[in-house]
Protein backbone atom coordinates (compact mmCIF):
# COMPACT_ATOMS: atom_id res chain seq x y z
CA UNK A 1 0.00 0.00 0.00
CA UNK A 2 2.93 2.28 0.58
CA UNK A 3 3.44 2.95 -3.10
CA UNK A 4 -0.21 3.19 -4.07
CA UNK A 5 -0.89 6.83 -3.15
CA UNK A 6 2.26 8.81 -2.63
CA UNK A 7 0.39 11.93 -1.50
CA UNK A 8 0.92 15.37 -2.90
CA UNK A 9 4.68 15.09 -3.45
CA UNK A 10 5.30 15.69 -7.13
CA UNK A 11 8.64 13.90 -6.96
CA UNK A 12 7.12 10.77 -5.46
CA UNK A 13 4.35 10.77 -8.07
CA UNK A 14 6.87 10.99 -10.91
CA UNK A 15 8.96 8.24 -9.33
CA UNK A 16 5.95 5.97 -9.19
CA UNK A 17 4.99 6.75 -12.76
CA UNK A 18 8.47 6.09 -14.13
CA UNK A 19 8.65 2.86 -12.12
CA UNK A 20 5.46 1.73 -13.82
CA UNK A 21 6.84 2.64 -17.25
CA UNK A 22 10.09 0.77 -16.45
CA UNK A 23 8.22 -2.40 -15.49
CA UNK A 24 6.11 -2.29 -18.65
CA UNK A 25 9.32 -1.73 -20.65
CA UNK A 26 10.78 -4.77 -18.84
CA UNK A 27 7.84 -6.90 -19.96
CA UNK A 28 8.24 -5.74 -23.57
CA UNK A 29 12.02 -6.28 -23.56
CA UNK A 30 11.48 -9.74 -22.05
CA UNK A 31 8.93 -10.69 -24.69
CA UNK A 32 11.23 -9.48 -27.49
CA UNK A 33 14.15 -11.47 -26.05
CA UNK A 34 11.90 -14.50 -25.71
CA UNK A 35 10.71 -14.18 -29.31
CA UNK A 36 14.30 -13.91 -30.54
CA UNK A 37 15.45 -16.90 -28.52
CA UNK A 38 12.49 -18.98 -29.70
CA UNK A 39 12.91 -18.07 -33.37
CA UNK A 40 16.68 -18.52 -33.45
CA UNK A 41 17.82 -20.61 -30.47
CA UNK A 42 21.50 -19.98 -31.22
CA UNK A 43 21.33 -16.18 -30.87
CA UNK A 44 22.59 -15.89 -27.29
CA UNK A 45 25.04 -18.78 -27.44
CA UNK A 46 27.99 -16.91 -25.89
CA UNK A 47 26.00 -15.44 -23.02
CA UNK A 48 24.34 -18.76 -22.19
CA UNK A 49 27.66 -20.56 -22.44
CA UNK A 50 29.27 -18.14 -19.97
CA UNK A 51 26.48 -18.58 -17.43
CA UNK A 52 26.61 -22.33 -17.95
CA UNK A 53 30.30 -22.31 -17.03
CA UNK A 54 29.46 -20.70 -13.67
CA UNK A 55 26.60 -23.14 -13.00
CA UNK A 56 28.67 -26.11 -14.09
CA UNK A 57 31.62 -25.07 -11.95
CA UNK A 58 29.47 -24.79 -8.80
CA UNK A 59 27.57 -28.00 -9.53
CA UNK A 60 30.82 -29.82 -10.25
CA UNK A 61 32.46 -28.88 -6.99
CA UNK A 62 29.30 -29.60 -4.95
CA UNK A 63 28.91 -32.90 -6.80
CA UNK A 64 32.34 -33.95 -5.58
CA UNK A 65 31.24 -33.35 -1.99
CA UNK A 66 27.96 -35.29 -2.29
CA UNK A 67 29.69 -38.10 -4.20
CA UNK A 68 32.20 -38.50 -1.38
CA UNK A 69 29.47 -38.47 1.27
CA UNK A 70 27.25 -40.97 -0.54
CA UNK A 71 30.32 -43.06 -1.41
CA UNK A 72 31.18 -43.32 2.30
CA UNK A 73 27.60 -44.33 3.10
CA UNK A 74 27.32 -46.97 0.38
CA UNK A 75 30.84 -48.18 1.17
CA UNK A 76 29.79 -48.81 4.76
CA UNK A 77 26.68 -50.71 3.61
CA UNK A 78 28.81 -52.84 1.30
CA UNK A 79 30.91 -53.98 4.25
CA UNK A 80 27.77 -54.63 6.25
CA UNK A 81 26.46 -57.43 4.03
CA UNK A 82 29.66 -58.49 2.35
CA UNK A 83 29.03 -62.24 2.68
CA UNK A 84 25.64 -62.19 0.95
CA UNK A 85 26.95 -59.83 -1.69
CA UNK A 86 29.93 -62.08 -2.31
CA UNK A 87 27.67 -65.06 -3.02
CA UNK A 88 25.46 -63.03 -5.33
CA UNK A 89 28.44 -61.65 -7.22
CA UNK A 90 29.92 -65.15 -7.70
CA UNK A 91 26.65 -66.41 -9.17
CA UNK A 92 26.46 -63.34 -11.39
CA UNK A 93 30.02 -63.87 -12.58
CA UNK A 94 29.19 -67.41 -13.63
CA UNK A 95 26.25 -66.22 -15.66
CA UNK A 96 28.30 -63.43 -17.19
CA UNK A 97 31.03 -65.85 -18.27
CA UNK A 98 28.48 -67.96 -20.08
CA UNK A 99 27.04 -64.91 -21.77
CA UNK A 100 30.52 -63.69 -22.69
CA UNK A 101 31.35 -66.88 -24.52
CA UNK A 102 28.07 -66.60 -26.39
CA UNK A 103 28.82 -63.00 -27.25
CA UNK A 104 32.31 -63.86 -28.48
CA UNK A 105 30.86 -66.42 -30.82
CA UNK A 106 28.35 -63.91 -32.14
CA UNK A 107 31.07 -61.29 -32.55
CA UNK A 108 33.17 -63.68 -34.59
CA UNK A 109 30.26 -64.60 -36.78
CA UNK A 110 29.40 -60.94 -37.19
CA UNK A 111 32.94 -60.12 -38.26
CA UNK A 112 32.91 -62.86 -40.85
CA UNK A 113 29.57 -61.73 -42.22
CA UNK A 114 30.70 -58.13 -42.39
CA UNK A 115 33.91 -59.12 -44.13
CA UNK A 116 31.82 -61.05 -46.60
CA UNK A 117 29.67 -58.00 -47.25
CA UNK A 118 32.69 -55.74 -47.56
CA UNK A 119 31.39 -53.38 -44.88
CA UNK A 120 33.77 -51.07 -43.16
CA UNK A 121 33.15 -50.01 -39.59
CA UNK A 122 34.21 -46.44 -39.06
CA UNK A 123 35.37 -46.57 -35.51
CA UNK A 124 34.48 -43.34 -33.74
CA UNK A 125 36.59 -42.31 -30.84
CA UNK A 126 35.00 -40.47 -27.98
CA UNK A 127 35.63 -36.72 -27.92
CA UNK A 128 35.67 -36.40 -24.15
CA UNK A 129 34.31 -37.99 -21.01
CA UNK A 130 32.67 -36.07 -18.18
CA UNK A 131 30.25 -36.30 -15.30
CA UNK A 132 26.59 -35.36 -15.19
CA UNK A 133 26.56 -32.79 -12.39
CA UNK A 134 23.12 -31.21 -12.46
CA UNK A 135 19.84 -30.82 -14.28
CA UNK A 136 16.92 -28.53 -14.95
CA UNK A 137 14.61 -28.53 -11.94
CA UNK A 138 11.40 -26.84 -12.63
CA UNK A 139 10.50 -26.74 -16.27
CA UNK A 140 8.70 -29.08 -18.63
CA UNK A 141 12.05 -29.38 -20.40
CA UNK A 142 14.58 -32.03 -19.38
CA UNK A 143 18.19 -30.87 -19.47
CA UNK A 144 21.31 -32.10 -17.71
CA UNK A 145 24.58 -30.29 -17.08
CA UNK A 146 27.69 -32.12 -18.19
CA UNK A 147 31.10 -31.26 -16.75
CA UNK A 148 32.87 -30.99 -20.12
CA UNK A 149 32.65 -28.20 -22.67
CA UNK A 150 34.13 -26.48 -25.67
CA UNK A 151 37.65 -26.59 -24.23
CA UNK A 152 37.43 -30.41 -24.29
CA UNK A 153 36.47 -30.41 -27.97
CA UNK A 154 32.70 -30.60 -27.60
CA UNK A 155 30.42 -29.06 -30.17
CA UNK A 156 26.71 -28.36 -30.17
CA UNK A 157 24.75 -31.32 -31.48
CA UNK A 158 27.14 -34.07 -30.40
CA UNK A 159 25.47 -37.20 -29.04
CA UNK A 160 26.20 -38.06 -25.41
CA UNK A 161 26.09 -41.60 -24.08
CA UNK A 162 27.06 -43.48 -20.97
CA UNK A 163 27.97 -47.10 -20.35
CA UNK A 164 24.28 -47.90 -19.80
CA UNK A 165 22.89 -46.22 -22.88
CA UNK A 166 22.09 -43.04 -24.74
CA UNK A 167 21.89 -39.89 -22.60
CA UNK A 168 21.04 -37.19 -25.15
CA UNK A 169 22.75 -34.52 -27.21
CA UNK A 170 24.59 -31.27 -26.51
CA UNK A 171 22.49 -28.12 -26.97
CA UNK A 172 24.35 -25.38 -25.03
CA UNK A 173 28.08 -25.09 -24.80
CA UNK A 174 30.32 -23.34 -22.30
CA UNK A 175 34.08 -23.56 -22.03
CA UNK A 176 34.08 -26.17 -19.28
CA UNK A 177 30.49 -27.40 -19.12
CA UNK A 178 27.67 -28.08 -21.48
CA UNK A 179 23.91 -28.54 -21.36
CA UNK A 180 22.54 -31.81 -22.66
CA UNK A 181 19.03 -32.32 -24.03
CA UNK A 182 18.06 -35.62 -22.41
CA UNK A 183 16.34 -38.34 -24.42
CA UNK A 184 13.36 -37.93 -22.06
CA UNK A 185 12.78 -34.32 -23.21
CA UNK A 186 9.72 -33.80 -25.36
CA UNK A 187 11.81 -32.18 -28.10
CA UNK A 188 14.18 -35.15 -28.34
CA UNK A 189 13.33 -37.62 -31.09
CA UNK A 190 15.59 -40.63 -31.54
CA UNK A 191 15.30 -42.92 -34.55
CA UNK A 192 15.47 -46.37 -33.01
CA UNK A 193 14.52 -49.98 -33.42
CA UNK A 194 13.42 -52.89 -31.33
CA UNK A 195 16.29 -55.12 -30.26
CA UNK A 196 13.95 -58.10 -30.64
CA UNK A 197 13.03 -58.30 -34.31
CA UNK A 198 14.63 -55.03 -35.38
CA UNK A 199 11.40 -53.22 -36.22
CA UNK A 200 12.04 -49.48 -36.73
CA UNK A 201 10.48 -47.26 -34.05
CA UNK A 202 10.57 -43.62 -33.01
CA UNK A 203 11.53 -42.77 -29.42
CA UNK A 204 10.27 -39.37 -28.27
CA UNK A 205 10.63 -38.09 -24.72
CA UNK A 206 7.56 -37.39 -22.61
CA UNK A 207 9.06 -34.67 -20.44
CA UNK A 208 8.58 -36.57 -17.16
CA UNK A 209 11.58 -38.86 -17.30
CA UNK A 210 9.99 -41.46 -19.55
CA UNK A 211 10.01 -42.05 -23.30
CA UNK A 212 7.20 -42.63 -25.74
CA UNK A 213 8.00 -45.31 -28.35
CA UNK A 214 5.89 -45.78 -31.49
CA UNK A 215 6.40 -48.11 -34.43
CA UNK A 216 7.27 -46.37 -37.70
CA UNK A 217 4.81 -48.50 -39.61
CA UNK A 218 1.20 -48.48 -38.54
CA UNK A 219 -0.03 -51.88 -37.57
CA UNK A 220 -0.16 -54.23 -34.66
CA UNK A 221 1.49 -52.95 -31.50
CA UNK A 222 4.89 -54.67 -31.65
CA UNK A 223 5.97 -53.95 -28.08
CA UNK A 224 6.12 -56.24 -25.10
CA UNK A 225 7.00 -55.31 -21.55
CA UNK A 226 10.74 -55.54 -21.01
CA UNK A 227 11.62 -54.91 -24.67
CA UNK A 228 14.88 -53.06 -25.22
CA UNK A 229 14.96 -50.15 -27.67
CA UNK A 230 18.27 -49.39 -29.39
CA UNK A 231 19.29 -46.61 -31.76
CA UNK A 232 19.10 -47.38 -35.45
CA UNK A 233 21.63 -44.84 -36.72
CA UNK A 234 19.07 -43.41 -39.14
CA UNK A 235 19.44 -39.69 -39.68
CA UNK A 236 23.15 -39.79 -39.00
CA UNK A 237 23.25 -38.09 -35.59
CA UNK A 238 23.12 -40.94 -33.09
CA UNK A 239 25.41 -43.93 -33.60
CA UNK A 240 23.57 -47.24 -34.13
CA UNK A 241 23.25 -50.07 -31.58
CA UNK A 242 23.28 -47.84 -28.49
CA UNK A 243 20.68 -48.96 -25.94
CA UNK A 244 18.06 -46.26 -25.37
CA UNK A 245 15.21 -47.49 -23.20
CA UNK A 246 13.27 -50.40 -21.78
CA UNK A 247 9.52 -50.78 -22.31
CA UNK A 248 7.54 -50.68 -19.08
CA UNK A 249 3.94 -50.07 -20.15
CA UNK A 250 1.94 -50.59 -23.32
CA UNK A 251 -0.66 -48.15 -24.63
CA UNK A 252 -2.91 -48.00 -27.69
CA UNK A 253 -0.43 -47.79 -30.53
CA UNK A 254 2.90 -47.71 -28.77
CA UNK A 255 4.48 -48.02 -25.38
CA UNK A 256 6.06 -46.08 -22.54
CA UNK A 257 9.70 -46.83 -21.84
CA UNK A 258 12.20 -45.68 -19.27
CA UNK A 259 15.67 -44.57 -20.37
CA UNK A 260 18.36 -47.12 -19.62
CA UNK A 261 20.88 -44.39 -18.83
CA UNK A 262 19.27 -42.82 -15.77
CA UNK A 263 20.88 -39.37 -15.57
CA UNK A 264 20.42 -39.35 -11.79
CA UNK A 265 22.72 -42.33 -11.30
CA UNK A 266 24.92 -42.13 -14.38
CA UNK A 267 28.36 -41.13 -13.20
CA UNK A 268 30.31 -40.81 -16.43
CA UNK A 269 29.11 -39.88 -19.86
CA UNK A 270 31.06 -39.56 -23.09
CA UNK A 271 30.44 -37.27 -26.02
CA UNK A 272 30.99 -38.61 -29.50
CA UNK A 273 31.14 -36.91 -32.87
CA UNK A 274 27.89 -37.18 -34.84
CA UNK A 275 27.68 -40.63 -36.39
CA UNK A 276 27.60 -39.55 -40.04
CA UNK A 277 27.90 -35.78 -40.28
CA UNK A 278 27.66 -35.91 -44.06
CA UNK A 279 24.33 -37.70 -44.00
CA UNK A 280 23.11 -35.17 -41.46
CA UNK A 281 24.17 -32.21 -43.60
CA UNK A 282 22.53 -33.73 -46.65
CA UNK A 283 19.27 -34.26 -44.81
CA UNK A 284 19.41 -30.71 -43.41
CA UNK A 285 19.90 -29.40 -46.94
CA UNK A 286 17.01 -31.48 -48.19
CA UNK A 287 14.87 -30.10 -45.37
CA UNK A 288 15.72 -26.49 -46.13
CA UNK A 289 15.13 -27.07 -49.83
CA UNK A 290 11.72 -28.57 -49.13
CA UNK A 291 10.77 -25.90 -46.65
CA UNK A 292 12.04 -22.48 -47.79
CA UNK A 293 11.57 -20.57 -44.55
CA UNK B 1 15.51 -1.46 33.31
CA UNK B 2 18.68 -0.18 34.82
CA UNK B 3 20.41 -3.50 34.31
CA UNK B 4 19.51 -3.70 30.65
CA UNK B 5 21.02 -0.26 30.22
CA UNK B 6 24.24 -1.53 31.73
CA UNK B 7 24.23 -4.57 29.43
CA UNK B 8 25.44 -4.77 25.87
CA UNK B 9 25.79 -1.30 24.37
CA UNK B 10 22.81 -0.66 22.07
CA UNK B 11 23.63 1.06 18.85
CA UNK B 12 21.34 4.04 19.23
CA UNK B 13 20.66 6.10 16.14
CA UNK B 14 22.23 3.53 13.86
CA UNK B 15 20.23 1.94 11.05
CA UNK B 16 20.57 -1.49 9.52
CA UNK B 17 23.82 -2.16 7.64
CA UNK B 18 24.38 -0.27 4.41
CA UNK B 19 24.06 -3.40 2.28
CA UNK B 20 20.58 -4.17 3.67
CA UNK B 21 18.65 -2.79 0.64
CA UNK B 22 20.43 -5.21 -1.68
CA UNK B 23 19.76 -8.37 0.32
CA UNK B 24 16.31 -9.11 -1.20
CA UNK B 25 17.74 -9.02 -4.73
CA UNK B 26 20.74 -11.09 -3.65
CA UNK B 27 18.49 -13.78 -2.15
CA UNK B 28 16.61 -13.98 -5.47
CA UNK B 29 19.93 -14.48 -7.29
CA UNK B 30 20.92 -17.10 -4.72
CA UNK B 31 17.65 -18.92 -5.38
CA UNK B 32 18.40 -18.82 -9.13
CA UNK B 33 21.78 -20.36 -8.39
CA UNK B 34 20.05 -23.30 -6.72
CA UNK B 35 19.84 -24.77 -10.21
CA UNK B 36 23.58 -25.39 -9.80
CA UNK B 37 22.90 -27.85 -6.99
CA UNK B 38 24.22 -31.28 -7.95
CA UNK B 39 20.74 -32.81 -7.99
CA UNK B 40 19.52 -34.49 -11.13
CA UNK B 41 15.76 -34.19 -11.33
CA UNK B 42 14.25 -36.79 -13.65
CA UNK B 43 10.63 -35.68 -13.34
CA UNK B 44 11.11 -31.90 -13.07
CA UNK B 45 8.79 -31.53 -10.11
CA UNK B 46 10.92 -29.01 -8.25
CA UNK B 47 9.37 -25.54 -7.91
CA UNK B 48 10.89 -22.50 -9.54
CA UNK B 49 12.74 -21.39 -6.40
CA UNK B 50 13.72 -17.93 -7.58
CA UNK B 51 10.17 -17.01 -8.63
CA UNK B 52 8.85 -18.14 -5.24
CA UNK B 53 11.44 -16.00 -3.45
CA UNK B 54 10.70 -13.02 -5.73
CA UNK B 55 6.94 -12.99 -5.11
CA UNK B 56 7.49 -13.76 -1.42
CA UNK B 57 9.58 -10.59 -1.09
CA UNK B 58 7.09 -8.51 -3.04
CA UNK B 59 4.16 -9.82 -0.97
CA UNK B 60 6.07 -9.30 2.26
CA UNK B 61 6.96 -5.69 1.48
CA UNK B 62 5.85 -3.12 -1.06
CA UNK B 63 9.41 -2.02 -1.83
CA UNK B 64 11.95 -4.84 -1.41
CA UNK B 65 13.65 -3.54 -4.57
CA UNK B 66 12.71 -1.09 -7.33
CA UNK B 67 10.08 -2.79 -9.47
CA UNK B 68 12.17 -2.68 -12.63
CA UNK B 69 14.87 -4.83 -10.99
CA UNK B 70 12.63 -7.77 -11.86
CA UNK B 71 13.97 -7.50 -15.42
CA UNK B 72 17.71 -8.00 -14.69
CA UNK B 73 16.91 -10.55 -11.97
CA UNK B 74 14.80 -12.48 -14.49
CA UNK B 75 17.66 -12.35 -16.99
CA UNK B 76 20.03 -13.84 -14.41
CA UNK B 77 17.48 -16.57 -13.66
CA UNK B 78 17.10 -17.40 -17.35
CA UNK B 79 20.84 -17.68 -17.76
CA UNK B 80 21.31 -19.99 -14.81
CA UNK B 81 18.26 -22.22 -15.20
CA UNK B 82 18.61 -22.60 -18.97
CA UNK B 83 15.10 -21.50 -19.87
CA UNK B 84 14.75 -19.53 -23.11
CA UNK B 85 16.26 -16.07 -22.61
CA UNK B 86 13.56 -13.50 -21.86
CA UNK B 87 11.03 -15.89 -20.32
CA UNK B 88 11.67 -14.87 -16.72
CA UNK B 89 12.30 -11.24 -17.71
CA UNK B 90 8.78 -10.94 -19.10
CA UNK B 91 6.97 -13.12 -16.57
CA UNK B 92 8.67 -11.61 -13.49
CA UNK B 93 8.01 -8.03 -14.61
CA UNK B 94 4.40 -8.97 -15.28
CA UNK B 95 4.13 -10.59 -11.82
CA UNK B 96 5.50 -7.48 -10.10
CA UNK B 97 3.14 -5.26 -12.10
CA UNK B 98 0.22 -7.53 -11.20
CA UNK B 99 1.11 -7.29 -7.50
CA UNK B 100 1.37 -3.48 -7.75
CA UNK B 101 -2.16 -3.44 -9.17
CA UNK B 102 -3.35 -5.94 -6.54
CA UNK B 103 -1.98 -3.60 -3.85
CA UNK B 104 -4.38 -0.88 -5.04
CA UNK B 105 -7.40 -3.17 -5.14
CA UNK B 106 -7.21 -5.26 -2.00
CA UNK B 107 -8.94 -3.74 1.02
CA UNK B 108 -7.15 -5.86 3.57
CA UNK B 109 -4.42 -8.47 3.57
CA UNK B 110 -3.92 -11.63 5.50
CA UNK B 111 -1.95 -14.84 5.00
CA UNK B 112 -4.77 -16.51 3.07
CA UNK B 113 -5.15 -13.68 0.57
CA UNK B 114 -1.37 -13.61 0.07
CA UNK B 115 -1.33 -17.34 -0.53
CA UNK B 116 -4.20 -17.08 -3.04
CA UNK B 117 -2.41 -14.22 -4.84
CA UNK B 118 0.79 -16.25 -4.95
CA UNK B 119 -1.08 -19.34 -6.17
CA UNK B 120 -2.69 -17.37 -9.00
CA UNK B 121 0.70 -15.97 -10.04
CA UNK B 122 2.33 -19.41 -9.87
CA UNK B 123 -0.44 -20.92 -12.02
CA UNK B 124 -0.07 -18.17 -14.64
CA UNK B 125 3.74 -18.43 -14.61
CA UNK B 126 3.67 -22.21 -15.04
CA UNK B 127 1.08 -21.97 -17.78
CA UNK B 128 3.32 -19.48 -19.60
CA UNK B 129 6.32 -21.75 -19.10
CA UNK B 130 4.30 -24.62 -20.53
CA UNK B 131 3.35 -22.58 -23.61
CA UNK B 132 6.96 -21.43 -24.11
CA UNK B 133 8.14 -25.05 -23.93
CA UNK B 134 5.50 -25.97 -26.51
CA UNK B 135 6.64 -23.17 -28.82
CA UNK B 136 10.22 -24.36 -28.55
CA UNK B 137 9.26 -27.88 -29.58
CA UNK B 138 8.41 -29.65 -26.32
CA UNK B 139 4.61 -29.96 -26.35
CA UNK B 140 3.98 -31.70 -23.04
CA UNK B 141 0.38 -32.59 -22.05
CA UNK B 142 -1.04 -30.07 -19.59
CA UNK B 143 -1.92 -32.78 -17.04
CA UNK B 144 1.79 -33.36 -16.58
CA UNK B 145 2.19 -29.81 -15.23
CA UNK B 146 -0.17 -30.50 -12.32
CA UNK B 147 2.24 -32.12 -9.80
CA UNK B 148 4.92 -29.40 -10.02
CA UNK B 149 2.16 -26.78 -9.79
CA UNK B 150 0.73 -28.24 -6.59
CA UNK B 151 4.22 -28.62 -5.14
CA UNK B 152 5.08 -25.00 -5.97
CA UNK B 153 1.86 -23.69 -4.38
CA UNK B 154 2.48 -25.75 -1.25
CA UNK B 155 6.08 -24.53 -1.14
CA UNK B 156 5.05 -20.85 -1.15
CA UNK B 157 4.43 -20.59 2.64
CA UNK B 158 7.90 -22.05 3.23
CA UNK B 159 9.46 -19.46 0.93
CA UNK B 160 7.40 -16.70 2.55
CA UNK B 161 8.49 -17.78 6.02
CA UNK B 162 12.15 -17.89 4.97
CA UNK B 163 11.87 -14.44 3.40
CA UNK B 164 10.29 -12.99 6.54
CA UNK B 165 13.15 -14.43 8.64
CA UNK B 166 15.74 -12.98 6.26
CA UNK B 167 13.95 -9.64 6.39
CA UNK B 168 14.04 -9.59 10.18
CA UNK B 169 17.72 -10.47 10.12
CA UNK B 170 18.64 -7.83 7.54
CA UNK B 171 16.80 -5.03 9.38
CA UNK B 172 18.05 -6.06 12.82
CA UNK B 173 20.50 -3.66 14.40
Amino acid sequence: MATARPGSSRKAQYGLFFGLIAVIAGIIVGLVLLAVSLVSPTSFERLRGGALDITGEIAGSLHAVTATASGLASGATDYWDAARQNGALKRERHRMLERMIEAKAILQENRQLKAALGLRDESKSAVAAGRIVGSSFSSPRRFAILSIGGADGLQIGMPVRSAEGLVGRVIDLGQHSSRVLLVSDRASIVPARLLRGGQPVIAQGRGDGTIDVRPLEVGRNPFKRGDIIITSGTGGLYPPLVPVAKVVKLDDDGAVAIPLADPATTSFAIAEPPFEPKAEEASAKADSAADPR
Amino acid sequence: MVRSALGAPRKIGEGPPSYAPYIPALTVVAASLMSALPIVSVSGWYPDFAFLVLISWRLHRADPFPAWWAAPLGLINDLFTGSPLGFSVASWCAAILALDLADRRTMWRDYWIEWVLAAVLIVIEQWFEWRVAAWSGADVPLVQMAPPLVIAILMFPVAAWLVSRIDRWRLAR
